[in-house]
C-alpha cells in the first residue's frame, strides 16, 4: 500500500512539475481590436478564437525549442456604429497595448479611417498588426511603402478595393458574352469606400464598353429604394451593381425580387453574405451574387485546408464561415506562428522580417506579403496567391462562381429572365 | 404615377412611426425617447415568439408583442417618470436612457447581424395605377389609414379618449372634474408603445430587425412631430405627407443623397418660420409673447 501511494505521489509530481514547465512559459498575447457587435467583427473574433485553440490543442508556439501557448484579449472598437469617433478605437489599441500587454495585433480597427489612424499607434509601440476585416482602403499598405521604417509593423492579409474591382471586371467580362449584358445601374452608401467603389466601377464599366446608366448614392439608413430601382427596370439596366454594408440594404433585396427585375443584382453586400441572409429574406435573395473578398468566407474548395477550415468553424461556432473577415483572420494566426517559429523570438523586428520571408499555402491559396507594402498578394490562382471568393445564392447554398479555377458552380439568371 | 403611388406608401410609413410618439407628448406632455427601442424591442419579442417556440402562431405573436410593448410603456411611467413628471429635460435624459439602455441591452443579448427578420402578411406584388407594389406595402397603407381613424375615434367618441383629450387641453381642470392624471399618462404610455409595436410588427417584415433602427426611427419621429407641430395628430400626418413625398421627389429629381438634408432643411425652417410645428397650438401664445 505504501508502495502504491509513493508511486502516485511521484507520479503526481512528475506530472504536475512536468505540466509547469509548460504552462509557466508566458503565453503569447494576441490583441484584437474588433466591431464585435458587427458581422466584420464578430466573425474575426471567431476565426482567432478558433485557430489560437487549434494552435494550442497541438502545443502551442514553438518559440526557440519552448512552448508557449497563445492568449487573446479582445476589446470592443465599437468603430463600426455610427457616430462613433476614431478616437475610440484608437484608445481601444492603445489599451491592449499597454494595458493588456498585447505582444501582436490581429483584426482591427474594421473601419478605415480607424486603422489608418491606428497605424500611427502601432509603430509608436513597435508592435505588430496583421488587419484582417473591414479596412478595404488601398491607402493602408500605400502608406507602409511610402514610408516603411515607420509602419513596416502594419501588414494586411485580406483584399482592398483596388484589387477587388479587379475582380468585379474580370467578372463581369466573363458573364458579359454569354448573357448579352450591355449595361448597368449602379447603387451604392454614402460611405466613403462605397462611393470610391462605384466611382471606380463607373469609370472601368465604361472604359470596357458599358453602357452605365447612372450611378445612385443612399444614404445609411435607407428603407426605400423604389425610385431606383424602377428607374433601372424602366432604362432596361442587365446589372445592378450594389456596393452597401449598411442593413437596410436586405430590403433593395426584396424590393428587387418583387419587381421581378431582369437586372442582375452583383456586389459587395454585406447583409447577403451571412449563412442565414437567404431564409431571412424568404428567398428573395436568390440569385444576388456577392464578393466576400476571400476564399473561405464561404464553403468552397480553394486549397485542402478550406474544406478542413469550413468543417471546423462549423463544429465549433455551429454555422458556416459567415463572412468577409472570417478565414482572413483565422489565417492570420497562423501566419504569426509560422513566423515567430521562424524568427525564433516574439520580438518584433525579427518577426517583421520573417512575415515578410513567409511563403504558405493558406484556406484561400497561398499567402505570401508584398515585401514592399505588407500587402497579401492576391491571384486568381491558389497556387500563386490569395484568392477571392465571389459567390451567388442558388437554393439556399452560397454557390462559389468566381474565379473559374476554384469555382463550385455557374452564374444562374432568375426565371423572369430571359436571355 | 410612381411618386404617387410610393409617396403616399413612404407618408403613411412616416406618420405610422410617429402617431405614437406625438400621441404620448399629446396627452401626458412626456417626450417619450425610448419609442423607437420599444419599436425594435416588439419586432424582436415576436421574433423570438416565432423562432424559438415551434408552431406558435403568428397572429399570437403580434398581439403578444403589441401588448407586451403596452405594457412595458404603462411600467416605464408607473416606476421612472412618476417621479419625474414636469421636469421636462429630465423626462428627456430619462426615456432616453431608457431607450439606449433598451437598445443596447438587445445587442448585448443576441440581437446581432442582419438574419432577424419577420414573415410578411401577404407575400407577393400587384400594379396600382401601373406601379409595383408589393402587399405588405399596401397592408402598411390600409392599416395606416385605420389607425388614424381609430385613433381619431377613440380619442373624440370614446370617454376613455375624451379623458385623455381632457387632461392633454387642461390638466387641472380635467382633474377636478375627476380625471386621474397619472392614470391617463399611464394611459397614454401604453398607448403610444403598442402603437409603436404596431408599427414595428407592419414595416419590419419589410426589412430585418436591427438595433440601429430603433435610433432612426426615433429621429424620424421627432422630425415628423416638429414639424407637424408636438401634440397635434392632424399636424403629425400631415407632416408624415411633407416629409415623404419631399423624398422621394428629392429621390426621383436632385438625389437620393439629399433625402435626409431635405428633412432636416424641412425642421430648420419650421423652427424659424413656426417653432411650434404647422399645427402646434399650445405654445403660439408662448411665440406671440
Amino acid at each position: 500500500m505504501r508502495r502504491l501511494i509513493g508511486s502516485l505521489l511521484i507520479i503526481s509530481f512528475l506530472f504536475f512539475t512536468g505540466s509547469y514547465s509548460y504552462s509557466a512559459e508566458k503565453p503569447i498575447t494576441i490583441g484584437a481590436p474588433l466591431a464585435t457587435a458587427f458581422l466584420y467583427g464578430w466573425v474575426a473574433e471567431r476565426g482567432i478564437k478558433l485557430a489560437v485553440e487549434e494552435i494550442n490543442a497541438k502545443g502551442g508556439v514553438n518559440v526557440a525549442g519552448k512552448k508557449r501557448s497563445f492568449k487573446v484579449e479582445v476589446i470592443d472598437t465599437r468603430d463600426l456604429e455610427p457616430g462613433v469617433p476614431v478616437s475610440e478605437a484608437l484608445l481601444a489599441v492603445e489599451k491592449l497595448i499597454l494595458e493588456k500587454k498585447a505582444d501582436f495585433l490581429i483584426g482591427g480597427p474594421v473601419r478605415s479611417e480607424a486603422a489608418l489612424a491606428a497605424m500611427d499607434i502601432v509603430s509608436k509601440y513597435k508592435k505588430i498588426s496583421i488587419i484582417t476585416t473591414g479596412v478595404l482602403t488601398p491607402l493602408l499598405t500605400q502608406k507602409v511603402v511610402e514610408n516603411y521604417d515607420k509602419y513596416k509593423y502594419t501588414f494586411r492579409n485580406t483584399n482592398h478595393v483596388g484589387n477587388m474591382m479587379k475582380e468585379f471586371i474580370t467578372f463581369l467580362d466573363e458573364i458579359q458574352k454569354p448573357f448579352g449584358f450591355k449595361s448597368a445601374y449602379i447603387m451604392v452608401q454614402d460611405v466613403e469606400h462605397a462611393r470610391r467603389g462605384g466611382e471606380v466601377m463607373k469609370k472601368a464599366l465604361s472604359e470596357k464598353g458599358w453602357e452605365v446608366i447612372d450611378m445612385k448614392i443612399y444614404p445609411t439608413g435607407t428603407t426605400d429604394y423604389s425610385v431606383g430601382l424602377a428607374d433601372a427596370k424602366n432604362k432596361g439596366a442587365d446589372i445592378l451593381f450594389l456596393w452597401m454594408d449598411m442593413p437596410e440594404s436586405a430590403i433593395l433585396l426584396k424590393q428587387w425580387s418583387d419587381l421581378k427585375m431582369k437586372a442582375l443584382p452583383i456586389g459587395f453586400v454585406c447583409a447577403a453574405e451571412q449563412p442565414g441572409f437567404w431564409k431571412a429574406t424568404g428567398g428573395k435573395g436568390e440569385y444576388l451574387i456577392v464578393n466576400v473578398v476571400n476564399g473561405g468566407n464561404a464553403p468552397g474548395n480553394i486549397t485542402p485546408w478550406t474544406i478542413k477550415f469550413v468543417d471546423a468553424y462549423k463544429k465549433r461556432w455551429g454555422l458556416e464561415p459567415e463572412g468577409y473577415g472570417t478565414s482572413s483572420s483565422y489565417m492570420a494566426v497562423y501566419q504569426l506562428k509560422e513566423a515567430i517559429e521562424k524568427a525564433g523570438s516574439i520580438d518584433s523586428e525579427k518577426v517583421v522580417t520573417a512575415l515578410e520571408d513567409l511563403d504558405m499555402v493558406g484556406v484561400y491559396g497561398r499567402m505570401k506579403f508584398d515585401n514592399k507594402s505588407h500587402q497579401i498578394i492576391p491571384s486568381f490562382n491558389p497556387k500563386e496567391g490569395a484568392v477571392t471568393c465571389i459567390f451567388q445564392w442558388q437554393a439556399g447554398n452560397r454557390v462559389q462562381v468566381f474565379p473559374s479555377t476554384v469555382a463550385q458552380g455557374k452564374v444562374m439568371l432568375p426565371p423572369w429572365v430571359k436571355r | 404615377m410612381h411618386i404617387l403611388v410610393y409617396g403616399v406608401i413612404n407618408s403613411i410609413t412616416l406618420s405610422l412611426i410617429s402617431l405614437g410618439f406625438a400621441l404620448v407628448y399629446s396627452i401626458s406632455r412626456v417626450p417619450n425617447f425610448a419609442h423607437g427601442a420599444l419599436y425594435i424591442t416588439t419586432g424582436y419579442i415576436v421574433w423570438l415568439f416565432i423562432n424559438k417556440i415551434t408552431g406558435f402562431p403568428y397572429l399570437l405573436a403580434i398581439i403578444l408583442g403589441i401588448s407586451i410593448s403596452g405594457i412595458i410603456g404603462a411600467l416605464i411611467y408607473r416606476l421612472i417618470l412618476i417621479r419625474i413628471r414636469g421636469m421636462e429635460i429630465s423626462e428627456i435624459i430619462a426615456t432616453y436612457a431608457i431607450g439606449v439602455a433598451i437598445l443596447e441591452g438587445l445587442r448585448w443579448g443576441g440581437l446581432r447581424g442582419m438574419t432577424f427578420t419577420l414573415p410578411v402578411f401577404i407575400s407577393g406584388s400587384t400594379e396600382i395605377l401601373g406601379v409595383t407594389v408589393d402587399f405588405q406595402r399596401i397592408v402598411v397603407v390600409v392599416c395606416g389609414a385605420l389607425t388614424f381613424l381609430f385613433l381619431y375615434f377613440f380619442t373624440h367618441h370614446t370617454r376613455v379618449g375624451l379623458a385623455l383629450r381632457g387632461i392633454a387641453q387642461d390638466e387641472r381642470a380635467a382633474m377636478m372634474l375627476g380625471i386621474d392624471s397619472d392614470l391617463t399618462a399611464i394611459l397614454s404610455l401604453a398607448i403610444g408603445s403598442a402603437l409603436a409595436g404596431f408599427a414595428a410588427l407592419l414595416l419590419l417584415p419589410l426589412g430585418n430587425i436591427i438595433v440601429e433602427a430603433g435610433y432612426s426611427v426615433l429621429i424620424f419621429a421627432v422630425a415628423v412631430c416638429v414639424i407637424g407641430g408636438l401634440g397635434s395628430l392632424l399636424g403629425t400626418v400631415i407632416a408624415s405627407f411633407i416629409i415623404g413625398f419631399a423624398q422621394i421627389l428629392t429621390d426621383k429629381y436632385l438625389s437620393t443623397h439629399y433625402q435626409m438634408v431635405v428633412a432636416l432643411l424641412a425642421i430648420i425652417i419650421t423652427l424659424i418660420v413656426k417653432p411650434s410645428g404647422l399645427f402646434g397650438k399650445q405654445k403660439e401664445l408662448e411665440e406671440r409673447v
